[in-house]
């Protein structure tokens, strides 16, 4: 025992003498694992959010019924479909906003009729007991999931003020909910919502079934194939995931080089070790215990720090999935038990993983043999070209996979999709990754032949040299430099076409939902107001297109229109076929549905019967989940009854206050304030959403990396003293210190500068991956490539930096090195 | 403890080759050698003869081709790797020419490196060493803050540290200079005949040689006994 | 925040509670029913009270009374198949006002789902297959449950009992759906009356306890049952007797009552019987007996006793499921017991409700409730 604790005190010894090591080996744990855990604390956030929002309606085992297009659904509904036996549930649903600010969603219920599924499990059951009484009587309760209360500063028994003065019901705490939403009594949220007997939807069990005399008269959502907010943010989800894992990676490149750095300086004494009379198992184990060590205490670090970053992103990430998906995730980070076991778990065998090497180099250690000798990089050129044809192999494969997933549809990858498309991406990037050394040594290879003079041959062969030790780390670069690439292109493509889309669909500055028995009285009263430039009338109608419903726009065939509703693929003259009432426009996600192109025909239903109609285009409408048809308005008459109508009022080139416009609308008309939608207001919020999501993108882009980098810095670290071994001879030939260290620098920044040259068209080849497989299969549309050559260039002279640096570390080693150090090389 | 009338070291037809590209190179041709308890032996021979090679051997570094290799007894042959390491560190005590001390561990504890290792630290006698070896107050240094003589007598202190019963000596004095080598010689001698334990020193100084028992030379992968040339 | 069999025990406890009075002396029941329940003894007093002297008037007293806080429409009946399977059905509508009058503003102040009124149904069929019950409830004030006197009607969803004629004759009774179990049930009874409305107790003001606690309470006790059960998808045809009792009363109980059985029965000579006994620390024991031609004798403690036989383990309580009923008065002894033993109604607020067949002196078959178990 006393023999094994010396050895482990001789084993650490080294980072006694060495802290920097230590640090750097802890560092890079610590960082790939805060990386790893703050991206997972945050899918475990959105995800636990996303499950109690959906607990909270019941998820899969209840259906929701809502009112065709163009109704409403009433009190009178719940009481008749209950008298016929169907067991639906009233529901009222809003947002109130606080006294201070804050948004709060009510859930208005009615707990009599409440479906079964919505009963929360035992373990929620907890609390008052007095249901029914207080529940259900002023001033009833207003049930709050204890962080929701905690994030916006209540506590039971508070009953917070709205802005508008009015009291919320006494807040009683019940974990499970959905964040930032409240549950109540159906009777008080339709009081403060000013719902009358207006109702939101019906709740119905998924397993009940509807009279067929009743069911034509509701549209009955099931969770499967309603908007589903989970699979969109699930996507979402997907996506931190595999940027979490890709800095798990590069992370733990770092390790790797530390752990080999570590390593490379303590071979002598492991051969000495050895020598004293240590068996090899006793070393392995000592070595094994070492890393575990580090590894532990990496990976705690590093899920505090994962914790805290986790903290520092999720406002974030909150705010845009509420915006994009209607999702509310709860803005405090929370530690679940699993994320702390996955957190410690993936560090602990990423670390152990990465020093694989340094155990396999303990094992096999001569004792005999000289230490560096042992540790001379094994293989060269043709362990090389083995990865590059392993790394061939696999682009191949994603390359057939790609073309499978673009050409055809069904097979053996449907309900594989999504997943299949992450396939090719990681295959993109491993491929490169294993292609990357043998590529470096072809092209060093090519400027070795163009050069003549022998210190530049030299050079090029020293760089070459130095490239097995070097390959792990610019392979964590390229990654990096690549992901950093697609992700950042993707997004900005995402923004400026939903932008500019945004733009042109929205181009009406209100949009004003019209009562039927009004809509006449409003158009004339709007064309006597001064300000008022054109009023275009839509009706959003219903129709089913092979047997599911669509939702349908009947538009004026306009300049208007014309100008607003870019289309990503159409037949000659478009505009002219749908004004002609024989043709519609349809929108990408039915298109796909459907598999349809322009010029095909498209059979669908309407209420008064078939429709045989002529597809002259595909129109964008990003983020909608349904598939839509456009037609003339003309076309619409007498295909539906009027009584079917929902129609809005959309209002162009307004001069004056649109507010007042608004509020004088809503006086005049009796509509309610959600009648009345200001889209340059809209407009902005979406462009915040986008500049948020761009914010984290950046900030995770920017940290992976900032862990490439310091991988890099850190395998150029281990270099130094074997590069002295290589340089010594060269200075006793007679080059200065001072030209060998610039050469060094200079031998780094080509081979980042070319790793940097290769990450660009993967970056890019990753960027169409994305948007062209990843979106379609996870959001139903797909985004045009778009290149940003300023941040190329930005990648570009990021790598620069990166190599200026790692070449100073080199040049200053050398810089600093004493010719008596150089003279040592020789006399070993 | 081990049997006193077998000798320590006792070598029969020992043989070993290496593969090199251009085929097997014999480096060690049947030896036969026995070192009795406390005996001192001086192995010399030119670059490549083979000295390290059968040194390595007797401290079960290293596994040889053909023939018995017995330390007190014990089959070396027979040995795997585990019991082989123990036999080292509690029976073997090693003197390098490169030192091979632990760089980042302080001269206490690389002198006592190998004694704890083996279990067997024994303050009293590490005080001694530590005052005999002339290191007496620079406990606290590392390695690089020694002289060449310094970390040799470190060296020879671990190798003792742990009261071996034989002590390998590679070309102890070959990176020390001429005066230092003296001093740490004698005191090596003096050592280990204060501690009587057995010596197998390889060197190819013929003056180094010249205070041992008995010396050998290696030549074509066969040894020679020269005790008496030239003596 | 959902109506889960968990809270729903708790919220129906103290609708017992209500059912039986006061409560004043359920100390425990306090306890697990949280702060509610300190509340119900003043709250009693915004509340009218039952009276002994007050005239009952038809039809408007078939309908609702939201004046007192708690009013049933209770309807059980013996039936027999073709083959002579004996089977039993239970159809209830209760009202429960959780506030006295004026307490809360008007509906029309609050909106359209406020009502201080609360309804639950139940419905079983206890048949050789086994016992089913269903239940359901609904807020006052929206329809999805009510109650009209002219016509007659009472429902929830689509449970009903309704009257196609004056004075509860003809009627149509109608329930079902699916237990928690899986099983499908439902039937629909036409029921005729063959005798005229009982007035119970004192012209229709039943005491139940020497304080002079009581209710309102009349009965139809002639109704002859027609018509059709479901039971999985089986339709059995099915006719017999059946029995409607009316109650509504703001404080039933005294402090210290804790329960009831409570019986209904026909007898094979054209008459009828009710009786009860309230469990306190004295039982509280009363009757009717009701000739063929509907003339009511109110029976006190003195002419009538109720003495359980044996006990039985049902539900994991140990219920008297035979009984001994005498009339000394009138020299007669009745043994009832259960048809079936699991008769259990494992409903929000449990109870026995079951099916009884009569022996001895008489016979004939009824409906046997036991609370407070």
């Amino acid at each position: 025992m006393t023999g094994q604790l010396t050895l482990w005190r001789t084993l650490f010894s080294h980072y006694r003498r060495h802290p920097g090591q230590l640090a750097m080996a802890l560092l890079g744990i610590v960082l790939a694992g805060a990386l790893y855990s703050g991206v997972q604390t945050i899918n475990d956030q959105a995800r636990d959010s996303f499950a109690r929002a959906e607990a909270m309606l019941g998820g899969e085992r209840v259906d929701r019924l809502q009112a065709p297009a163009g109704d409403q659904l009433q009190q009178a509904d719940f009481v008749q479909l209950r008298r016929a036996g169907v067991p639906v549930s009233p529901l009222v649903r809003g947002q109130v906003t606080l006294e201070n600010g804050q948004q709060l969603t009510l859930l208005g219920l009615d707990l009599p009729t409440l479906p079964p599924a919505m009963q929360p499990d035992a373990g929620a059951a907890g609390g008052s007991g007095t249901l029914g009484g207080s529940f259900m009587q002023p001033p009833w309760q207003l049930r709050l999931a204890p962080d929701s209360a905690r994030a916006l500063g209540l506590q039971s028994g508070d009953r917070p003020r709205l802005g508008d003065g009015r009291r919320l019901p006494p807040i009683t705490l019940q974990p499970r909910l959905a964040p930032d939403s409240g549950i109540t009594d159906i009777a008080a949220a339709a009081a403060l919502l000013e719902r009358g007997r207006h109702i939101d939807a019906l709740l119905l069990p998924h397993s009940a079934t509807l009279p067929p005399s009743l069911a034509d008269r509701y549209r009955r959502v099931s969770a499967d194939q309603a908007l589903a907010p989970g699979e969109l943010s699930a996507s979402f989800r997907l996506n931190l995931t595999a940027m979490g894992l890709l800095a798990l990676v590069v992370g733990l490149f770092i390790v790797h080089s530390a752990m080999g750095l570590a390593l490379s300086q303590r071979l002598d004494s492991l051969a000495v070790l050895r020598a004293l009379g240590v068996s090899r198992r006793a070393l392995v184990t000592g070595v094994l215990i070492e890393l575990l060590v580090l590894g532990v205490a990496g990976a705690i670090l590093g899920l505090i720090a994962g914790v805290g970053l986790a903290g520092l992103l999720m406002p974030g990430v909150s705010q845009t999935l509420a915006s994009l998906y209607d999702e509310r995730v709860a803005g405090a980070v929370m530690l679940t038990p699993r994320a702390i076991a996955s957190g410690l778990g993936m560090t602990l065998l990423g670390t152990l993983t990465a020093g694989l090497t340094t155990l396999r180099h303990a094992a096999g250690i001569n004792v005999l043999a000289s230490a560096h000798a042992a540790f001379e990089a094994r293989g060269g050129m043709r362990r090389r070209l083995r990865l590059a044809a392993l790394g061939a192999i696999v682009l191949l494969g994603a390359a057939l996979l790609w073309w499978r997933l673009a050409s055809a549809s069904g097979g053996l990858l449907e309900g594989h999709r999504l997943a299949a498309s992450f396939v090719v991406v990681a295959g993109l990037l491993i491929g490169s990754a294993l292609g990357l050394p043998a590529l470096l040594d072809g092209a060093i290879t090519l400027f070795t032949r163009a050069g003549r003079r022998a210190t530049l041959h030299w050079l090029l062969a020293d760089t070459r040299a130095q490239l097995p030790r070097l390959s792990l780390a610019l392979a964590a670069l390229l990654l990096a430099l690549s992901a950093n690439l697609g992700v950042s292109g993707m997004v900005g493509g995402f923004r400026l076409t939903f932008l500019d889309w945004l733009d042109q669909r929205l181009s009406a500055e209100l949009f004003v939902h019209a009562p039927a028995d009004r809509v006449e009285a409003m158009q004339q009263w709007l064309a006597g107001q001064p300000g008022v430039g054109t009023v275009q009338r839509l009706r959003q109608l219903e129709g089913r297109v092979a047997g599911r419903p669509v939702d349908v726009r009947a538009l004026p065939i306009d300049s208007h229109t014309r100008a607003r509703w870019p289309l990503l693929n159409a037949t000659a003259d478009p505009w002219q076929r749908v004004a002609r009432q024989d043709s519609v426009l349809i929108n990408e996600q039915l298109a796909r549905q459907l598999q349809r192109q322009p010029g095909d025909s498209l059979d669908f239903t309407t209420p008064e019967g078939r429709f045989n109609a002529t597809i002259a285009g595909i129109y964008a409408d990003y983020g909608n989940p349904r598939g839509e048809l456009t037609l003339a308005r003309a076309a619409a008459e007498g295909r539906w009854p009027t009584s079917a109508d929902r129609t809005s009022l959309l209002l162009y080139d307004l001069h004056g206050d649109r507010q007042a416009l608004a509020g004088q609308l809503q006086r005049h008309f009796a509509l309610t304030g959600e009648d009345m939608i200001d889209q340059p207001a809209l407009k902005q919020r979406a462009r915040q959403v986008f500049e948020r999501t761009f914010a984290i993108t950046r900030a995770l882009n920017a940290l992976t990396l900032g862990v490439a980098a310091l991988a890099l810095l850190s395998a150029l670290l281990a270099l130094g003293r074997w590069r002295r071994a290589r340089l010594a001879p060269l200075w006793a030939m007679g080059l200065t210190r001072r030209w060998l260290a610039l050469a060094s620098a200079g031998q780094i920044l080509l081979l980042v500068l070319l790793t940097a040259l290769l990450a660009l068209p993967l970056g890019v080849l990753l960027n169409q991956a994305l948007v062209a497989l990843i979106n379609v299969e996870a959001f139903g549309w797909r985004l045009p490539l778009h290149v940003f050559p300023l941040q190329l260039l930005q990648s570009v002279l990021v790598a620069g930096v990166v190599a200026l640096l790692g070449g100073a570390i080199t040049a200053l080693q050398l810089w600093r090195t004493p010719p008596r150090r150089l003279l040592e090389e020789f006399r070993s | 403890m081990p049997d006193t009338d077998t000798p320590l070291l006792e070598c029969r037809g020992l043989t070993k080759s290496f593969a090199t590209p251009q085929g097997a190179l014999t480096v060690l041709d049947g030896i036969d050698l026995v070192l009795e308890r406390g005996e001192s032996l001086a192995l010399m021979g030119e670059s490549g003869s083979g000295k390290s090679t059968l040194m390595h051997l007797v401290a079960g570094l290293d596994s040889f081709d053909r023939g018995s290799l017995r330390l007190g007894g014990e089959e070396l042959g027979e040995l795997s790797d585990r019991p082989l390491a123990r036999l080292r560190r509690e029976r073997i005590g090693l003197i390098f020419q490169q030192f091979h001390l632990v760089p980042s561990l302080d001269v206490r504890a690389n002198l006592t490196l190998q004694a704890r290792l083996a279990g067997r630290f024994d303050p009293d006698w590490c005080a001694h060493l530590l005052d005999r070896l002339e290191l007496a107050g620079l406990e606290r240094r590392y390695p690089e803050q020694l002289s060449g003589g310094q970390q040799q007598r470190l060296a020879i202190g671990r190798a003792l540290a742990v009261r071996p019963e034989l002590v390998l000596a590679d070309e102890p004095t070959g990176n020390l200079d001429e005066r230092a080598a003296g001093a740490v010689l004698e005191l090596l001698l003096n050592l280990i005949d204060e501690h009587g334990c057995a010596l197998m020193m390889i060197t190819h100084s013929p003056a180094v040689a010249a205070p041992l028992k008995r010396r050998y030379r290696l030549t074509h992968g066969r040894l020679v006994d020269t005790t008496t040339d030239g003596a | 925040m959902t109506f889960d069999h968990a809270r729903a025990r708790r919220l129906l406890p103290l609708l017992l509670c209500l059912l039986l009075g006061a409560c004043n002396g359920g100390r425990e029941e306090h306890e697990q029913t949280g702060q509610g329940f300190a509340d119900l003894g003043s709250a009693a007093s915004g509340y009218r009270h039952a009276r002994p002297g007050q005239t009952l008037s038809f039809p408007r007293d078939h309908g609702p009374h939201p004046g007192y806080r708690i009013e049933w429409w209770y309807l059980t009946a013996n039936l027999h198949d073709s083959d002579g399977h004996t089977y039993g059905v239970q159809w209830t509508l209760f009202r429960q006002a959780l506030a006295p009058p004026g307490e809360h503003p008007p509906a029309s102040a609050t909106g359209a789902w406020q009502s201080d009124q609360m309804w639950m149904a139940n419905a079983a069929i206890s048949s050789p297959e086994g016992h089913f019950a269903l239940e359901r409830f609904a807020r006052g004030g929206t329809g999805q449950a009510g109650v009209t006197a002219q016509p007659f009607s009472a429902w929830l969803d689509d449970w009903q009992l309704s009257a196609t004629g004056e004075n509860l004759t003809p009627m149509q009774v109608e329930a079902g759906g699916t237990t928690s179990s899986g099983r499908t049930l439902g039937y629909r009874l036409q029921l005729e009356a063959s005798g005229p409305l009982v007035l119970q107790g004192d012209q229709g003001f039943s005491r139940k306890s020497p304080d002079g606690q009581g209710s309102y309470y009349y009965s139809q006790p002639f109704l002859e049952a027609e018509g059709q059960l479901r039971l999985d998808g089986k339709r059995v045809a099915v006719e017999g007797r059946a029995w409607l009792d009316r109650e509504w009363s703001s404080q039933l109980l005294g402090g210290d009552q804790r329960g009831w059985d409570w019986f209904s029965l026909h007898l094979d000579d054209g008459s009828r019987l009710m009786a009860f006994r309230l469990r306190g620390a004295r039982h509280f024991i009363s009757g009717s007996w009701i000739a063929p031609d509907g003339t009511v004798t109110p029976l006190g403690g003195d002419r009538l006793s109720l003495e359980p036989l044996a006990t039985s383990r049902v539900a994991d309580r140990e219920l008297p499921l035979k009984w001994r009923i005498t009339l000394p008065g009138r020299s007669l002894e009745l043994t009832v017991e259960a048809e079936y033993a699991d008769q259990w109604m494992d409903t929000a607020f449990p109870y026995w409700e079951g099916a009884v067949k009569v022996s001895g002196d008489r016979a004939g078959e009824g409906y046997l409730e036991m609370t407070g178990y």
